[in-house]
């Protein structure tokens, strides 16, 4: 029972309105509700922990299994050392440029879409509807799209990564469906004022549709960030690769060499606090710029989400 | 919300395979005409007009050639790696690589073989992967052109390797890929075992699995819990542990790892199932008494290699299956920090009822030649330069080894010393530099195979005796070629695959103790029941082909 009432005042029931009873039922709920999501805290957490533990830790200690949530045999040497290669810096300064531009073209042209989109009285409005959804659904196919990039000569440029991923359908999607909500007057208010459809869209709509266009640009950033697929598939050199593909292939090295048994002159295996120290410089960026975007990243999901 | 009706969906859907299949009927009737015969009059450019054993090749003109590059994160590549310079140097051919991370190498290939854009040169193909791309057309029969490679025909004939070579040939006689040729067959997995406890309980490092299993139960009465838990479960259970004990049984390539459905049986000249040959129970019954004495943690068939690296390196077990790197990388890096007396070995591989004996094919990884290199006037001088860097001794010891006087030096009895700054696999852990990740020597597109002294001269000490134990071993014949036709390929394509997983979940109820061995007869009439037989009759008719064949293109190729 003590248990119970600790519960009560932690989970914010002291707060209630005075005068209002919660039901027994209510405060089992909150309990459950407390203890599941916990569980999913701690759950989630815990890799995390013991990624930064490892990165911390000795290689030997790593090997043996000894480290879970405290980092053994301290040091920073392995970030020295990741920090110090050439290689790993290159691919993170390309992954900065692709996300960069990758994330402008798309906002770009999702924008444009799904303004245009959203117009009801706008003819053949079913038919570019349905041409976006249709990707949804059907893709041309690995080898048919690398030979479409090769022979359009996107080969190991950024828009090999930017154009065949410009617009994603979900997000086209939600942000029609935001700008649907926009009241009609406001637009109309704006015509009579003598703007024409640009600057309609450039002056009244985008600047009433932050939430949205924040939440598209986190969606959009955070995709190109962590992709690495398009980038193996099109880019021919390493000093072009961005720092995922780096990653996997640091990763993916270490397990491949030495269990599918290896070639004698492929002696070449990344310790695994290498791998670590990686992985935790990889999603530093993206982990940070969740907390300053995540209020309109709420708002904006739900505001889609509802109208359509 | 608006949404596509079903018809339009439908329209849009037809049309779209229409337009495929129109793809389709053309690319097929633009291969038609690839096959020049073997004109080569108009492919000589830049080649030496005479180029034997022990030239060194070198092209007329500079010239460029295409590559795919596997690109180790251990060392990757790099435009200054003195190897791109030195070889452009010594043969005038630059080599342009694209880059594909060693992580989705294999996916990359067959994305840009498919899509007709792959490099002349294909590296880092095992023998097997060309398979899938003959079909297609697109990959150089190379077999037509060995007349060019006189280091390849050399080293094939003096290493007496025609045989294991003539494994890699397809349905049309003709093989695809030139593989890496080693001089002896080279064993690298044993068990790791800790060689302070057998010398604390008075104990014999075992010489056979029957020595094993009584040092084994000596262990456990001293220690308690499993003295063994083992490691290397993907993708199949067992990888290493039932590959050797089944060689040592004489079950064909073993079990695990080398489990193949088909084996050749030299006593009838035919082939039959693996998965139901006596030696193969006989393995298994083996396996399943470590596991029913408690010798074997049951969990070796279904943990990582991390649970179980993490069991052997605190202490818990004393004996896993090892090879020369997770030796010294893994095993004695872990130990060090938790038993620091510890001591452990990688034993020669356990004999069994086969008796001396070792299994193996003397192939490694190699490279493919795209067809379209056939085109290029070059083509004369890019086969000329592939003998003499994969095949010539010059070739090999400088993909290796790199620059005399640079990387390395050689001592009267031609033994190879790195230089004083440069270290390799430990060899020199002193020094700044290392050979593969600052000069590109010893890369694994370009250096494997070769012969014995050239393999062994990266080894320690320890490796090179067990390699002395190994090498006097007498190595068993490999199994003859049976080349499937496409038909043959389809419907073994059908079966193989569900037999193999059938036979491996049974090994495991077997091994285990969930199925008793007196149900063997029902286990192999389950695998008659998917096809056993009608299988490995498909296989001895292939092989009875290829006979009457001897390795001459058959008759119909279709």
């Amino acid at each position: 029972m003590v248990i119970l009432d600790r519960t009560r005042i932690e989970t914010g029931e002291a707060t209630r309105p005075p005068g209002v009873r919660v039901s027994r039922g209510y405060r089992v709920f909150q309990v459950v509700n407390a203890l599941i999501l916990t569980g999913i805290v701690v759950a989630t957490l815990y890799p995390i922990v013991n990624i930064v533990a490892r990165s911390f830790s000795g290689d030997g200690y790593i090997r043996s299994g000894k480290v879970s949530l405290i980092p053994r045999g301290f040091n920073v040497t392995t970030y020295k050392a990741v920090l110090s290669n050439g290689a790993f810096w290159t691919d993170y300064r390309n992954t900065v440029f692709y996300t960069v531009v990758a994330t402008v073209v798309a906002m770009f042209l999702t924008t444009c879409y799904a303004y245009v989109l959203s117009k009801k009285d706008l003819r053949g409005r079913g038919v570019l509807v349905g041409v976006a959804v249709f990707t949804m659904f059907f893709s041309g196919g690995l080898i048919p799209n690398y030979i479409l990039v090769t022979t359009m000569g996107l080969r190991n440029s950024v828009w090999a990564i930017a154009l065949p991923n410009a617009v994603s359908v979900f997000n086209l999607l939600v942000m029609k469906a935001f700008f649907e909500g926009l009241p009609a007057e406001l637009e109309e208010a704006a015509a009579i004022d003598g703007l024409n459809t640009y600057g309609t869209l450039w002056r009244v709509v985008l600047p009433l549709s932050k939430a949205v266009l924040a939440t598209m640009v986190l969606f959009y950033a955070v995709s190109f960030w962590n992709s690495w697929f398009t980038a193996f598939l099109y880019m021919d050199r390493s000093d072009l690769f961005p720092v995922t593909v780096y990653l996997r292939n640091l990763i993916a090295g270490a397990t491949t060499s030495t269990s599918v048994g290896f070639s004698g002159a492929d002696a070449g295996v990344a310790g695994a606090n290498i791998q670590s120290v990686t992985i935790i410089l990889t999603t530093l960026p993206i982990l940070a710029v969740y907390p300053f975007v995540q209020r309109y990243f709420v708002s904006g999901v739900t505001l889609g989400a509802v109208k359509g | 919300m608006n949404h596509i009706s079903r018809r339009s969906m439908l329209a849009i859907g037809a049309a779209t395979l229409g337009t495929a299949a129109l793809g389709l009927t053309a690319c097929s009737s633009d291969s038609g005409g690839g096959d020049k015969g073997t004109d080569l009059s108009k492919n000589r450019a830049d080649a030496m007009d005479k180029f034997a054993v022990g030239d060194q090749f070198k092209a007329a003109e500079p010239i460029a050639f295409t590559t795919l590059l596997n690109d180790n994160p251990g060392y990757p590549e790099k435009g200054s790696w003195l190897f791109w310079s030195e070889l452009a140097k010594r043969t005038n051919v630059t080599l342009k690589p694209t880059v594909v991370p060693l992580s989705d190498y294999e996916n990359k290939r067959s994305v840009i073989i498919g899509a007709g854009s792959a490099p002349f040169l294909i590296p880092k193909t095992y023998p097997g992967q060309e398979a899938p791309f003959v079909a297609s057309g697109s990959i150089l029969p190379i077999s037509d052109y060995v007349d060019l490679m006189p280091n390849f025909k050399d080293k094939v004939a003096r290493w007496n390797l025609q045989g294991d070579v003539d494994t890699l040939r397809q349905d049309d006689g003709k093989y695809y890929v030139l593989p890496g040729l080693h001089q002896d067959v080279w064993i690298d997995y044993s068990f790791a075992i800790r060689t302070d406890v057998l010398d604390e309980l008075g104990l014999q490092i075992p010489k056979t699995l029957d020595d094993l299993h009584s040092v084994l139960t000596a262990i456990k009465a001293a220690k308690g819990g499993f003295p063994m838990s083992d490691r290397w479960n993907q993708p199949t259970p067992g990888g290493a542990l039932l590959q050797t004990v089944g060689q040592a049984f004489g079950a064909g390539s073993g079990g695990g790892w080398g489990y193949a459905n088909a084996t050749f049986d030299t006593a009838s000249g035919k082939f039959v199932f693996t998965g139901s040959m006596d030696q193969y129970k006989q393995t298994l019954s083996y396996v399943a008494s470590l596991v029913k004495d408690g010798l074997l943690d049951p969990e070796s068939f279904t943990q990582t290699d991390d649970q179980a690296n993490a069991k052997f390196t605190s202490g818990k077990t004393y004996v896993i299956s090892t090879n020369a790197q997770e030796l010294v990388n893994t095993y004695r890096v872990g130990l060090a920090k938790s038993v620091p007396s510890a001591k452990v070995v990688k034993i020669p591989v356990p004999t069994g009822p086969a008796g001396d004996v070792k299994v193996g094919i003397r192939l490694e990884n190699g490279l493919m030649i795209s067809k379209k290199a056939r085109d290029s006037k070059d083509f004369v001088a890019l086969i000329q330069f592939v003998d003499w860097l994969y095949y010539s001794d010059d070739g090999q010891i400088f993909a290796k080894w790199g620059v005399e006087g640079v990387t390395y030096t050689r001592d009267a009895a031609g033994s190879f010393h790195l230089t004083n700054d440069v270290d390799y696999v430990g060899l020199n852990p002193t020094a700044t530099k290392k050979l593969n990740v600052d000069f590109g020597f010893s890369n694994g597109n370009f250096a494997y195979g070769g012969s014995t002294q050239l393999l062994e001269s990266t080894f320690s000490q320890e490796e090179k005796d067990f390699q002395k134990v190994m090498t006097a071993r007498k190595t068993l014949p490999v199994p003859p070629p049976h080349p499937l036709n496409a038909d043959e390929q389809e419907q073994s394509a059908l079966w193989d695959a569900p037999l193999k997983d059938y036979v491996q979940q049974q090994t495991l109820k077997f091994i285990l103790g969930e199925r008793d061995f007196g149900q063997w007869d029902a286990y192999v009439s389950e695998l008659k029941g998917k096809n056993s037989d009608a299988y490995i009759d498909l296989v001895n008719k292939a092989y009875q082909r290829f006979k009457d064949n001897q390795g001459k293109p058959a008759a119909d190729k279709s």
